[in-house]
């Protein structure tokens, strides 16, 4: 058996990207790399839907459309967090999410 | 050369194939989220992107692969480069970083990854009755404006909000400034 | 029971119109005085017709024992019944001649005394709602809904006592008439409360009066039981009454314009406390204990104000006092008749008698003051006012009525009350019943004295009795037309009309004690002519009367009461017995200085700390609370995670 022909194979390598990607938003401090963390996290989703699309699914279809939905989200997303990060840059001089402060109890 | 043959075999290059993929998608993962530069985070995104595209390509799915690349890779890196030029300078000296963080967004990780992989590990996975092997573009856009045109058309709206919405908060403070 | 019922329709529209009256007026027309008065009298008057013609046809067909009740229930929870409508039994069906008839001249002779003040509307409107609420009490089928009148009775009052209450005493006296009346009332409502909650368990429908009054009460409640509610209830009397020691509200009272004083005083607000006593006889003669009691503080009633209105120089205090004393007389005759095994007529015969003649002299001390400008009757008579023909023969005649002299009202009902003093085997009651009609006469004709033969205008005497007060205590109307009114002798019909036909009442209605025995009771008991206490009574009022013509009347009199003599006395007099002072010093040491302090104390510490601390350990929690929300958005994503993986994980271990 090839191993790019295992479900396991594609469920792992998501689970890494995914991970890293949580690491990612976890640790970081600019917005912007949080943001490239969640499109990483995205990423890994995607994969999962390919990944059961194609050993899984009753129809191939299903799948490759919900992924290309996933793609127009993340498309959305990335254009209202761009705007929020300038927003926020303009406000505190700063997109370290650590000096958005003005929550603090 | 019988090891290097068994290598030159079409399936020894697809594998050999598949882990450079596999690989470009990790490495580039981990640059985009350990580099300290946010430009070289950007084109470790890029390069993890391609990974994946490269992967949906051994998932049957070149239409998807390449609006991965041309959705991802051509509009939201660009768009993120946009959003890098337009934010911090990045001349400023970065603070440091701080060990407790990292060590407890380490742990967290690596807590979801260990609860999701015995999880993938545990689960029998069983493929449908009867799979279609219909993976025709064709039969994607049939679906999308038969089966899920609702979720098609939330999905424009949510474009055209998004846009709206970018555009009002992006530009909401150069009045006042 | 229906609408269409004449009965009900003309008992609904004896208490509704004037209500409508009041709202109307109130609420429309209060601009517009001829409007709002012919409103107002249209409204009394056919309820006068309406009553009175009830009155005809209705008074072979009750008795005491067979009222005709048409009511509706209102509220009905288990055995408790609240009914609200009519009951006409001979009690309440002369009652509502007595009040509509006196309201409605009320009315009338204010036509005149309000001429001109500017709240002429206003002040037919309350009358009206004064006439509705006492109306209603007289005729309600039930406890709650009497009640309910009752603090309407209260409140018109109050808005009545305090008519002109731009002037300071005039609102205080409302306030105070609402507050010390309302301190009775808590009593009363208790009493029907513990009444109700006691016959409740006994399957009794409650709030009716009827069924507080029947005969089988005795056997159903235990004596002290009873003995509780009716000294209760007798709070409420007391206060609505004037009884000592709550009677301190009603002399103030006179604060009001004098037709509101002659209403107040004749039949509806005093006369409201009487009414229950009499409605809820059976109730007070269940229970000894609490008629001796009645007994005892309408004695100290009865004397506590003669003697005061022997010294009172205000002529309107001066018959407030007396009003006071008559009402302790009334109380004692029906609680003397309690006690004696006795009916209640004799109470409610000088309510009656009373009710005239009281009107008479408080409407013609109005006439008075408002010709001369003043209270004091030694100015009245100095100015001449023995020159008002027929106020000064209408006076003297409800004077002759009050003091008890044959052949007006007065005696013929003071006699049925001694006679029922007479019948307790202690005469000491009927002694100091008698020294209460020789005082009462004394005081009577010192007025009259003094108003018929004042003296020379050279005469040392005036140096303390002629005082003058800067712009008198007369009213706004009475300061626009003064001039207008001092050089005319005569007396305006409406004013005049209703002392005559007062007097006419207090001349006649003592003739006509057997019939309304008959009507009353059912049967008239034959009189055996008790000669020695005749002869006592008419003594003792005659004495009173000649001691005031001594004192006053003659010619050589010095204008000095015999109790000039004890100075002591007479001050102690002045003051009222010191009873404002004594409530005074209750009001600051006890209520305030004990019970609002500890109330205050409790509100401080308790219920503002309780409410302090709840909000206190809100702030400090949620300041506790608020050290989580650090604003590091990942430090609390990270915990999301973690605790989102422990319970993943834990999750699937465990199974």
């Amino acid at each position: 058996m090839l191993v790019f022909n295992h479900l396991e194979t594609y469920l792992y390598l998501a689970l890494v990207l995914f991970a890293i990607g949580l690491y990612g938003v976890l640790a970081r401090r600019s917005l912007i790399a949080i943001l490239i963390s969640v499109e990483l996290i995205l990423n890994a989703a995607s994969i999962n839907f390919m990944a059961f699309n194609r050993f899984l699914a009753p129809h191939p279809a299903v799948g490759q459309v919900i992924t290309l939905f996933i793609m127009a989200v993340a498309a959305a997303e990335a254009a209202i967090a761009l705007s929020i990060i300038v927003a926020v840059y303009r406000k505190l001089k700063s997109i370290n999410i650590e000096h958005a402060t003005e929550l603090r109890g | 050369m019988n090891f290097l043959g068994s290598f030159l075999t079409p399936q020894g290059v697809a594998t050999a194939a598949f882990f450079m993929v596999v690989g470009m998608t990790i490495v580039g993962a981990l640059i985009a989220v350990a580099a300290r530069n946010i430009f070289h985070n950007v084109l470790g995104l890029v390069l993890a992107l391609i990974g994946v595209a490269g992967l949906f390509l051994y998932l049957n799915s070149p239409f998807v692969a390449l609006m991965e690349i041309l959705i991802y890779v051509g509009a939201i890196c660009i768009a993120i480069c946009f959003a890098i030029m337009l934010s911090e300078p990045m001349y400023l000296p970065r603070p440091p970083r701080k060990l407790t963080k990292i060590l407890g967004a380490a742990a967290g990780a690596g807590l979801i990854f260990v609860f999701l992989f015995l999880l993938t590990k545990k689960t029998t996975w069983v493929p449908a009755a009867q799979r279609s092997t219909d993976w025709s573009v064709t039969t994607i856009g049939h679906y999308l404006l038969t089966n899920y045109a609702l979720i098609f058309e939330v999905v424009s709206l949510l474009l055209l909000v998004a846009m709206l919405g970018a555009i009002v908060i992006a530009r909401g403070g150069r009045g006042s400034s | 029971m229906g609408s269409c019922d004449p009965i009900f329709l003309s008992c609904f529209l004896i208490v509704a119109l004037p209500l409508l009256s009041f709202a109307v007026i109130m609420i429309f027309t209060w601009r517009r005085h001829k409007l709002s008065l012919s409103i107002s009298l249209t409204c009394s008057t056919i309820p006068l017709i309406l009553a009175w013609s009830l009155f005809y046809k209705l008074h072979n067909a009750v008795t005491l024992a067979k009222p005709i009740i048409t009511q509706v229930n209102w509220l009905v929870s288990d055995a408790v019944i609240v009914p609200f409508g009519f009951l006409l039994d001979p009690v309440s069906l002369l009652m509502l001649c007595i009040v509509a008839t006196i309201a409605w001249l009320i009315q009338i002779y204010s036509i005149g005394y309000m001429e001109g003040d500017p709240g002429f509307a206003r002040f037919y409107a309350d009358l009206s709602l004064f006439g509705m609420s006492m109306l209603s009490l007289v005729s309600a089928s039930g406890m709650l809904q009497l009640f309910i009148s009752w603090e309407l009775v209260g409140l018109a009052s109050y808005l009545l006592i305090g008519f002109w209450y731009e002037k300071f005493s005039a609102s205080e006296a409302g306030k105070k008439a609402f507050v010390v009346t309302r301190f009775g009332d808590i009593g009363f409502f208790m009493g029907l409360v513990f009444l109700t909650f006691f016959m409740k368990d006994l399957n009794i429908p409650g709030l009716g009066i009827f069924d507080i009054n029947g005969a089988a009460l005795t056997h159903k409640l235990s004596e002290a039981q009873v003995t509780l509610c009716a000294l209760l209830i007798f709070c409420g009397v007391a206060g609505k009454s004037a009884q000592f020691p709550i009677h301190v509200w009603l002399p103030d009272a006179m604060e009001g314009p004098t037709p509101v004083s002659a209403l107040l005083h004749s039949a509806t607000m005093v006369a409201a406390g009487i009414y229950l006593i009499t409605r809820l006889f059976p109730l007070f003669a269940a229970s000894a204990t609490a008629m001796s009691v009645v007994l005892v503080i309408s004695t100290i009633t009865l004397l506590l104000s003669s003697t005061i209105g022997m010294v009172a120089k205000d002529i309107k205090q001066v018959w407030a006092y007396s009003t006071v004393s008559q009402l302790g007389f009334m109380a004692m005759g029906l609680s003397a008749a309690a006690l004696g095994g006795s009916t209640l007529f004799a109470g409610y015969y000088h309510l009656t008698t009373h009710a005239a003649f009281k009107a008479l002299l408080f409407l013609c001390a109005g006439v008075f003051i408002h010709h001369f400008g003043t209270n004091d009757f030694f100015v009245m008579s100095k100015d001449g006012g023995r020159k008002l023909m027929i106020p000064m023969v209408t006076v003297t005649i409800g004077a002759l009525a009050l003091a008890g002299i044959f052949p007006f009202a007065g005696f013929f009902s003071k006699e049925a009350i001694m006679a029922q003093l007479w019948h307790l085997p202690n005469k000491l009651w009927v002694g100091l019943g008698l020294f209460g009609a020789f005082l009462t006469a004394y005081y009577t004709f010192r007025v009259i004295f003094v108003m018929l033969f004042p003296r020379k205008d050279d005469n040392p005497v005036w140096k303390e009795y002629y005082v003058r007060e800067p712009g008198g205590h007369g009213h706004g109307a009475h300061d626009d037309d003064h001039d207008g009114h001092n050089g005319n002798h005569g007396v305006p019909w409406v004013m005049a009309f209703p002392l005559i036909v007062l007097a006419a009442f207090a001349c006649v209605l003592g003739f006509m004690q057997t019939g309304l025995e008959k009507f009353l009771l059912g049967e008239s008991h034959p009189h055996e002519m008790n000669y020695l206490l005749l002869v006592l009574a008419v003594g003792s009022a005659l004495s009173g009367i000649g001691l005031a013509w001594l004192d006053w009347g003659s010619p050589a009199a010095k204008w000095q009461g015999f109790i000039r003599k004890v100075p002591v006395l007479e001050n102690f007099f002045i003051q009222k017995w010191y009873m404002d002072h004594f409530w005074r010093w209750f009001l600051n040491t006890v209520i305030y200085g004990t019970f609002s302090r500890i109330f205050t104390y409790n509100d401080r510490r308790v219920v503002d700390g309780g409410v302090d601390a709840v909000a206190f350990s809100t702030i400090g929690s949620g300041r506790l609370l608020s050290f989580l929300q650090t604003a590091f958005v990942q430090l609390n994503l990270l915990f999301m995670v973690l605790v989102l993986a422990g319970v993943g994980l834990y999750l699937l271990m465990g199974r």
